[in-house]
């Protein structure tokens, strides 16, 4: 039971890792919390699960088109709804409601036209298990592991090496000297939202697999918040520790105690967080200057 | 038709109550509470329960439902103001809040879970919810125009310099919030008096999501837009026959244009500072009438 | 007496040093100087003072009592008020209303009687705005109560600053840069008017300028700061000649120059 739990808890972390590494990307070049990320997260599901009900395509092909179709939808996402935020030089509040005005018009937007049922992904791995020493490993989460694993380390070899990569992590510090440096922002925000769409369209897929597709799916995201502040603010190595570390205790505690409290838990452990830790376990220095 | 208008208009103002508490709660702070429902929830299930259960007297009851909202206030407002949490943090926080609160209310026991309490004994009129919504009114333009309003504007405006000048920002912030409490609870009494029966999937993020629609149409420091906006989200969908879903889907949409277009909303920070003080005072004061309406 | 203690002050924001080891005692009614290159940590030592930030190591006591730690506001209660480098007023509020937020912190009425609107609010409001309006008058600024505060000339906004630190009732005022982008007629103006403050409320003013005339006029003494760390303290003609100073300020060069 233990390491099933633990496996499964993995799996889960992987997934918020995915999704905290998505978020982190976005919060620490233009540090807003983009609350729509939720809503490609599940269009990414939707497309994903379509693509293979509907237009009958493999499994991998289904993924691959749900991480272009979720990267692009993410981009769009930027220059419709934050960009004009942007050049007005807004507050974060701004963004932030601009955000949350889009998550609740794409959630609705599923409601009203596809509707409010649950969709099942076919079993093709769902339900596939490794059996050995009395234990029962799902084929799923061990797929979810190492695609989540494979994903940050893709990414993490793209912020180190290339140049779009190395002017993201520059602007992440300090976006005003990039510009001076004769960086384009804009395309480089751009890139940022397309890679957080591509992570987001993993997740989708991998959530719509493990649990069910619905319109809001894409509220699993304040997990991804939470892993964020765990790990610490604006540090991509912390999202990714933070969100292993929420999955497993999730994990644990909706296995041992009961699954009800698994949500509860999670808020506490957030507020609890903020007030104690808030700047996680990687996070960076922030005091502003008077 | 007369009872139709009466009961469109008496919906409406039972909302502007807890829009006018979270438009002070958001005006003066700057921070956004998106599980807002959750004290109006509060407030509508403690009312009810008094009265259905325990034949409290109506209007105890309706008291008790907005104090217990603002003790909530407090218990929700204390680890998350003190941690001088920002905007987006404090609103996941309250976002948790809220579900937390409907999860409990489907899951006790008094509350009789999901099936929710029916037969609750109607004692909402008109006149009492007009009474009312000016009596909150009132106190709210009390608030404004006075130096707790003053220390509340200076936190929103400049929170450095605020402190400065010897404010207590945790103090002025959960005050604001407790207020907002308040009048959504009372709110909430008021409703569940009104509809005779409420169950927990009435104060979901839809309610929540329309309050803050309000608030940022009607624009972050002001009061009267926040009203006029709310009144307009209740009674144009019914008058248009709008479903549900739809009207979220507009508020979404609604959401996104104000932010591109129109951020100050409809009356902008026009209203929270002391330029309507001065007018209002002069009616309000008897010592303006006798000067001529000169401060 | 000295009011204002620092003992051993280190700040550290992450790896930065902001400031090292910092010394330094004020006595009671003197006007000190702290001077320094751009950079140096004045400011962080005015934002350490006031609590706006936390010290990393060392203690600042004021008349004895330790204040490393408490809240900015705690600090303002008990008698310490400051201006700002990028001033910073109350925008959107008139010239009068900035003035009456510093005097609420002294002239106070109950929430209570605020939502009840009884009649001690209308009583004590108005004497809120006299208070006020009279350190308007002493800045010069009477005339121009209800004129919204960022429609203000520069000059005046930091005049404004000045009245609502006043109006705070301190004793000890803090001064950060009150004559930057003034010229030599206004710094001159400006000078006689902290020393007219300082002489009728009995201040004791910790000034941070670059304006050297209105720094030597005013200061008995001077703390020179650099790098974050100490580099000189005396009295205005020992700093005036201080070669260590100079150098700070016009560069190695000078100090070949001197050979």
């Amino acid at each position: 039971m233990f390491i099933q739990t633990l496996v499964t808890g993995l799996a889960i972390g992987g997934i918020y890792a995915l999704m905290a590494v998505g978020y982190s990307l976005v919060f620490s070049i233009l540090n807003f919390s983009n609350f729509a990320y939720g809503s490609i997260i599940m269009l990414g599901a939707y497309m994903g699960y379509f693509a293979m009900t509907e237009i009958g395509m493999p499994i991998g092909v289904a993924i691959v088109l749900s991480i272009v179709g979720s990267a692009a939808l993410c981009f769009l996402n930027e220059k419709l709804a934050y960009s004009t935020l942007r050049k007005r030089k807004a507050s974060s509040l701004y963004f932030m409601i601009s955000a949350m005005g889009t998550a609740i018009f794409l959630e609705n937007l599923v409601y009203a036209t596809i509707g409010s049922r649950f969709y099942a992904f076919p079993q093709v791995l769902t339900q596939l298990n490794l059996e050995f020493m009395d234990i029962s490993i799902g084929v799923l989460d061990v797929f979810a592991i190492l695609f989540s694993f494979l994903a940050i380390l893709t990414l993490h070899y793209f912020l180190q090496t290339s140049k779009i990569g190395i002017a993201i992590r520059a602007a992440s510090y300090d976006m005003q000297v990039c510009e001076l440096n004769g960086v384009n922002i804009t395309k480089l925000i751009g890139w940022v939202f397309i890679l957080a769409g591509a992570l987001a369209g993993i997740s989708g897929m991998f959530l719509g697999m493990k649990y069910m597709v619905y319109p809001t799916m894409g509220w699993i995201t304040n997990k991804a918040y939470i892993a964020a502040v765990i790990g610490g603010l604006g540090s991509l190595p912390g999202a990714v520790t933070g969100g292993l570390i929420l999955g497993v205790l999730e994990t644990f505690v909706s296995a041992y105690v009961s699954s009800v409290v698994r949500d509860a838990f999670s808020f506490t452990l957030l507020v609890v967080l903020l007030m104690v830790l808030p700047t996680g376990l990687f996070g960076k220095f922030l005091e502003e200057k008077v | 038709m007369a009872e139709y208008i009466s009961g469109v208009v008496a919906l409406s103002l039972i909302y502007v109550i807890a829009t006018v508490g979270l438009a002070i709660f958001t005006g003066f702070t700057g921070l956004f509470s998106l599980g807002h429902a959750a004290f109006f929830a509060i407030g509508a299930y403690t009312a009810a329960i008094l009265t259905y259960f325990y034949d409290v007297n109506f209007w105890l009851a309706l008291m008790a439902g907005g104090a217990m909202s603002g003790l909530v206030g407090v218990i929700i407002g204390y680890p998350t103001l003190k941690a001088k949490l920002r905007s987006d943090y404090f609103a996941i926080a309250t976002l948790g809040f809220g579900e937390t609160v409907r999860v409990l209310l489907e899951n006790l026991e008094i509350t009789q879970g999901a099936r929710g309490l029916p037969g609750i004994a109607v004692e909402t009129t008109l006149s009492m919810v007009v009474g009312i919504t000016v009596l909150v009114m009132w106190i709210a333009r009390n608030f404004v125009c006075s130096r707790h309003g003053r220390a509340a504007i200076a936190v929103r405006e400049d929170f450095v310099a605020a402190e400065m000048m010897g404010i207590n920002l945790f103090r002025v912030r959960l005050r604001s919030l407790v207020f907002s409490a308040v009048c959504g609870g009372i709110a909430g009494g008021l409703f569940a008096h009104y509809v005779s029966f409420i169950q927990p999937s009435m104060f979901t993020s839809v309610l929540s999501t329309q309050l803050t629609a309000s608030v940022v149409a009607g624009g972050m420091g002001s009061i009267t837009g926040p009203i006029i906006a709310a009144i307009i989200f209740v009674a144009l969908p019914e008058m248009l026959r709008v479903a549900n879903i739809w009207r979220l889907v507009g508020y979404g949409l609604l959401l996104v244009l104000i932010m591109l277009f129109r951020p100050q909303g409809l009356y902008g920070y026009r209203e929270l500072s002391f330029n309507s003080c001065r007018s209002l005072l002069n009616w309000l004061t008897l010592s303006a009438w006798r000067n001529g309406g000169k401060t | 007496m000295s009011v204002l203690e620092l003992i051993s002050v280190t700040k550290k924001f992450g790896g930065i040093v902001a400031c090292r080891d910092v010394s330094l005692s004020i006595a009671s009614g003197q006007i000190m100087g702290l001077i320094g290159p751009n950079g140096a940590g004045k400011t962080t030592i005015f934002n350490l003072i006031t609590g706006v930030y936390g010290v990393t190591e060392g203690t600042i006591s004021f008349n004895k009592e330790v204040i490393s730690g408490l809240r900015p506001d705690q600090i303002v209660h008990r008698g310490i008020a400051r201006t700002f480098q990028n001033i910073r007023l109350f925008r959107n509020l008139s010239v009068l209303e900035n003035v009456c937020i510093a005097v609420d912190s002294r002239e106070t009425y109950s929430l209570g009687a605020t939502l009840l609107r009884l009649p001690q609010v209308s009583k004590k409001e108005r004497e809120i705005r006299e208070q006020a309006r009279e350190y308007l008058s002493i800045v010069g600024l009477a005339d121009k109560a209800d004129v919204r505060s960022d429609a203000l000339s520069y000059g005046l906004q930091r005049k404004l600053e000045i009245a609502r630190a006043l109006a705070l009732k301190p004793k000890l005022l803090l001064l950060d840069e009150p004559a930057a982008g003034m010229n030599p007629e206004e710094s001159l103006e400006l000078a006689k008017l902290i020393r007219r403050i300082h002489g009728h409320y009995g201040l004791t003013i910790l000034l941070i300028d670059h304006h050297m005339d209105v720094v030597m006029d005013l200061c008995e003494k001077i703390f020179v700061l650099n790098f974050g760390v100490k580099l000189a303290f005396g009295m205005a003609e020992e700093i005036q000649n201080n070669l260590d100073v100079l150098t700070a300020y016009l560069g190695e060069g000078y100090k070949h120059a001197i050979r």
